[in-house]
């Protein structure tokens, strides 16, 4: 198949599955387990499509005659295509008994799921800030509803407002910024920018610095990174668990995606200039997030308070991106993929616990289930201990390579105030494995049914601890090596 | 699978594949004793194999995280050699000692884990593949002290965690950075302790990189000024980590300054070493104070068994020959005491339960046999002669003389203190009036008998013929020493 073929193809589908949906939910043969067999059939077929470009080298304007490279599918776009769309797969994998049990997950809420995943994969495929613009819009728009699906409870209407509010708010910050770079460059298209700061001294190019500033406010509005993630603990508390999931796992990885590419083509040339913003910002998200989850009494917004503090490590390998590009560049791609499969698999037990229902679980609602139910609290431990860093799982290795390319960039000094920031988070994921194992249960036994979605928790628990330790040489399935391979592969195509 | 390999992932296997079989508690035990017995196995056929002429041998090295540098990379010379054996031949008689008291499958469980991940950090010759097994065999004792432990056993696991992640997230640091030179240096990533030792650091650097180690190094020992965990988790812990913790993960501190930090900042390590000795005697003596004033049994011997790490740091930070043959035999005499006293004081609280020592006495009168045990091994510790403490006591103090008359005669005195409280321990336990908790004191049972009787036997052994035990150490400290000093003189 054709490269062209599979770049055209998985949007299409999504596209094509949505307004399918959108029309057979209308119909009188529609039940709910064939709209949710739709959507998971349509995301793994697409999901398939799309791993298919991962782990060669190639890059190409998709039918540039048409799109006039405002779109390009590379490997890059291929491997962060393919990401989303599994966790996408996982999300509603593991959402069964969510899905079943809530009456406002109706048909719609799969097609807004499916137009949300085709606006993150234009945006990663996006060549050209506009067409970013329009992409980003189209995944937030339909994220938005996704938080105020259940709107007989007051804390999603909350959270859908405030959402909808400031995330509007903030996405005419890149309206403006994508203005300025315009008024300089002459052009919207990335390598067209880059061609021009390439050749332009630095200090002539003002509205272009400006105008990059504007986008990283969306960027870092979108991301939750300190002090423009004010609105994340009250969306993701308000939101119901498997939406919660998504925005953290997914959503997030198709920005961080974006954010990239921007990084990786253009920002890269002055990042003398950005990085002491980048640095400011690394480190105050990941304090003020440390504080936040260190605080919280519900499992939930811990865990939405600490999905900041994960954007912090990120942000400082972005920071390490100028000096050390190829290792910090795949040192986020890894990164991103551990704490998304880790964040889906955490998300995913919470939801599976809470048994469909928008209760806030406490850490008092884990006491004993270890007793109860020693496989769940066993994968809630492994994915604790990947977000905390813990080695033998793939968080620690993701923490690994952020380090590593913080040191090899000659920021020690931030290095160590992210190791800091580890030893915080000891605390909070610790308190969780607790209160798992350590406290006596006071509920009687509770039968969970949804034996698929507890498959995939335990699945996604495999993978964490693969990812930690798994080396191809054992057995003969793709390990450290071969997820280390295809973020260099994917950076690589970008052509630097 | 290799002979090493087997040693460090059959206890892990075996423990992953417990927690997932439900087998009744009988089953478990006898499953944990197999495992156990066969890792003894391995280990005294390494102990035989190995050679006492050559220094790190049995080598196994595969790729592990390629694009890293990061190898599958295991080795054992004459100072690892002793912990592994001393993990591979406690566990099962910690399991024959205490079988009748636990009936939680957690509790066996977590003793295998806790086995293997001990065996890996000391056989590791690659810092990841170190500082993985570091943390992993932290797991099991956070489990043990918050699943079975006393008192507010939560709060102190969780307290315990917190500490020692600390000391290794600053250890991370040390690592990455000297990864991170090598590459700069050498133009490739390496964690291999063997390339990393030829990278060249400047003073603030190294300065730098050694204290990131030492704080992991000092926490898990514990060395003075970090020790404020010790207590409380000693007291908490139930006693299969208490021993655990004692005999074996402590040293592994100790044994880690000796592989790590000498062999990549030896000059660095030389240079601080008065600092060290100083901190070392300084721990040995308060330490050896604050266990006097202690009523609480396992509290006192956890302060007593700090004291006489203090002294194990102060021989190796001597860094001649004496010093680190002493340091490394009682590494293992200790273990061996310690251990067994641990032990006994296991079987005293299943008896009375209480570990208070006011509250005991005159037990010598109604269990002859358990207060013979307990005292030959509470003399052991303080190094009476004819026990292995005694020559590993002796070589430390002739080569703290050989280091500087003034440290050696101080570390000679300080070692009267742990005398001082270990005589009081055993005249208030053992002799003096019995009282209606220790009149009914029950002899010691058979079982009890066999978890014991091999420890005394050893630490006789240890301390009436140490030629035979020091031979498979000496090439190791010689060697090392001999390049420390070509180093020296250049």
């Amino acid at each position: 198949m054709s490269n062209t073929f599979i770049a055209l193809a998985v949007p299409a589908l999504l596209l094509s599955s949505a307004i399918f949906i959108l029309l057979f939910g209308l119909s009188s043969y529609y039940t709910k387990n064939r709209g949710y067999f739709i959507t998971l059939a349509t995301l793994f077929v697409s999901f398939i499509f799309a791993s298919l470009g991962i782990g060669t080298k190639f890059s190409m304007e998709i039918l540039p005659q048409i799109f006039n490279s405002m779109v390009v599918y590379d490997t890059f776009a291929a491997t962060f295509i393919s990401l989303f769309l599994l966790g996408g797969f996982l999300t509603l994998a593991i959402a069964k008994s969510f899905v079943d049990k809530t009456d406002f997950f109706t048909h719609e809420s799969f097609v807004l799921l499916l137009f949300s995943l085709f606006g993150m994969v234009v945006l990663t495929m996006a060549n050209e800030l506009l067409t970013a613009f329009i992409a980003l819009e189209i995944a937030s728009m339909s994220v938005y509803i996704l938080v105020g699906l259940n709107r007989n409870s007051l804390k999603a209407s909350e959270a859908f407002f405030k959402y909808l509010l400031l995330g509007s708010f903030s996405a005419s910050f890149y309206l403006l910024g994508m203005m300025l770079i315009y008024a300089q460059a002459k052009s919207t298209n990335l390598d067209a920018i880059a061609e021009y700061i390439l050749h332009t001294e630095l200090h002539s190019q003002l509205l272009i610095l400006a105008g990059s500033m504007l986008i990283m406010i969306t960027i870092m509005f979108k991301i939750a990174a300190v002090p423009f993630g004010a609105w994340v603990l009250d969306v993701y508390e308000g939101a119901s668990l498997p939406i919660t999931a998504y925005m953290a796992g997914v959503f997030k990885i198709a920005i961080f995606a974006f954010t990239l590419r921007v990084f990786l083509q253009d920002y890269i040339t002055f990042d003398s200039v950005y990085d002491p913003l980048i640095i400011g910002g690394a480190v105050v998200t990941m304090a003020v997030g440390s504080l936040l989850a260190v605080i919280q009494t519900s499992v939930k917004k811990m865990l939405a308070a600490s999905s900041v503090v994960h954007s912090g490590y990120i942000l400082i390998a972005f920071a390490s991106i100028g000096e050390a590009t190829a290792s910090a560049a795949s040192a986020i791609i890894f990164y991103l993929f551990a704490y998304f499969i880790s964040a889906i698999g955490a998300f995913g037990v919470l939801s599976y616990i809470s048994k469909g229902s928008d209760k806030l679980i406490q850490y008092e609602d884990l006491n004993g289930l270890a007793k109860t139910r020693p496989i769940i609290a066993a994968s809630l431990t492994i994915f604790m201990l990947s977000f905390a860093g813990f080695p033998s799982t793939i968080g620690f290795i993701g923490k690994f390579y952020i380090l590593t390319s913080a040191i090899e960039a000659g920021y020690t000094a931030l290095a160590f105030f992210g190791a800091i920031t580890a030893f915080i988070s000891i605390y909070y994921y610790f308190k969780v494995i607790a209160h798992l194992y350590f406290k006596e249960a006071e509920h009687v036994e509770v039968h969970y049914g949804y034996k698929v979605s507890l498959a995939f928790i335990v699945i996604s628990a495999l993978v964490v601890l693969w990812g930690g330790v798994g080396t191809s040489l054992l057995f003969d399935i793709p390990g450290i090596n071969e997820l280390n391979a295809i973020s260099k592969y994917a950076v690589e195509s970008l052509g630097l | 699978m290799s002979l090493l390999s087997a040693i460090i992932f059959l206890p892990i296997f075996a423990a992953i594949f417990l927690f997932f079989v439900h087998l009744h508690i009988n089953l478990v035990k006898i499953v944990y004793m197999i495992v156990t017995l066969i890792v003894a196995y391995l280990a005294m056929k390494l102990y035989i194999d190995f050679d006492a002429f050559s220094s790190i041998q049995f080598i196994e090295h595969h790729g592990w995280i390629e694009q890293y540098g990061i190898h599958y990379h295991v080795g054992v010379d004459g100072v690892s050699l002793g912990i592994v054996m001393m993990n591979a031949l406690l566990m099962p008689l910690v399991a024959i000692a205490l079988y009748k008291q636990r009936d939680k499958r957690g509790y066996w469980i977590n003793l295998l884990f806790v086995q293997g991940g001990i065996m890996g950090a000391v056989l590791a010759l690659d810092l990841m593949l170190f500082y993985l097994f570091w943390e992993l065999m932290l797991l099991p004792i956070f489990f043990m002290i918050g699943l079975f432990g006393y008192g507010k056993n939560n709060f102190i696991s969780m307290k315990f965690n917190i500490y020692t992640i600390f000391g290794s997230l600053m250890m991370l640091l040390s690592i990455l950075y000297l990864a991170v030179e090598h590459k700069e240096q050498f133009g490739f990533y390496s964690f291999a302790l063997e390339e990393l030792k030829n990278i060249t650091l400047t003073t603030t650097e190294s300065l730098l990189v050694f204290s990131g180690f030492m704080i992991a190094f000092g926490i898990k020992i514990p060395i003075f000024p970090f020790h404020t965990w010790l207590s409380d988790t000693y007291r908490s812990a139930p006693m299969g980590i208490v021993i655990v913790m004692s005999a074996l993960m402590a040293k592994l501190g100790t044994y880690a300054i000796w592989r790590f930090l000498f062999t990549l900042l030896n000059e660095t390590s030389q240079e601080l070493a008065p600092y060290f000795i100083w901190l070392g005697l300084f721990g040995l003596i308060y330490f050896g104070i604050s266990a006097i004033s202690q009523t609480h049994l396992k509290r006192m011997f956890a302060l007593s068994s700090a004291s006489h790490l203090s002294l194990i740091v102060v021989g190796f930070f001597i860094y001649n020959t004496y010093g680190l043959i002493g340091s490394s035999y009682f590494i293992v005499a200790h273990a061996l005491s310690s251990a067994a006293l641990f032990l006994m004081v296991a079987m005293m609280y299943e008896r009375v339960q209480t570990y208070t020592i006011d509250s005991l006495g005159g037990i010598a009168k109604v269990a002859p046999l358990f207060a013979l045990f307990f005292a030959f091994f509470a003399l052991s510790i303080v190094g009476v002669p004819l026990t292995a403490g005694f020559v590993a006591e002796v070589l430390i103090i002739l080569g703290a003389f050989e280091y500087d008359t003034l440290i050696g005669f101080f570390a000679a005195t300080s070692l009267l203190i742990p005398m001082l409280f270990m005589f009081k321990t055993i005249s208030k336990v053992l002799y003096g009036e019995t009282n209606e908790k220790t009149q009914n004191f029950q002899d010691l049972r058979a079982h009890e008998l066999v978890a014991i009787i091999p420890l005394a036997l050893l630490i006789l052994a240890m301390g009436i013929f140490p030629n035979y035990f020091i031979q498979k150490i000496e090439p190791t400290a010689k060697a090392f020493v001999d390049k420390k000093e070509a180093v020296y003189y250049e």
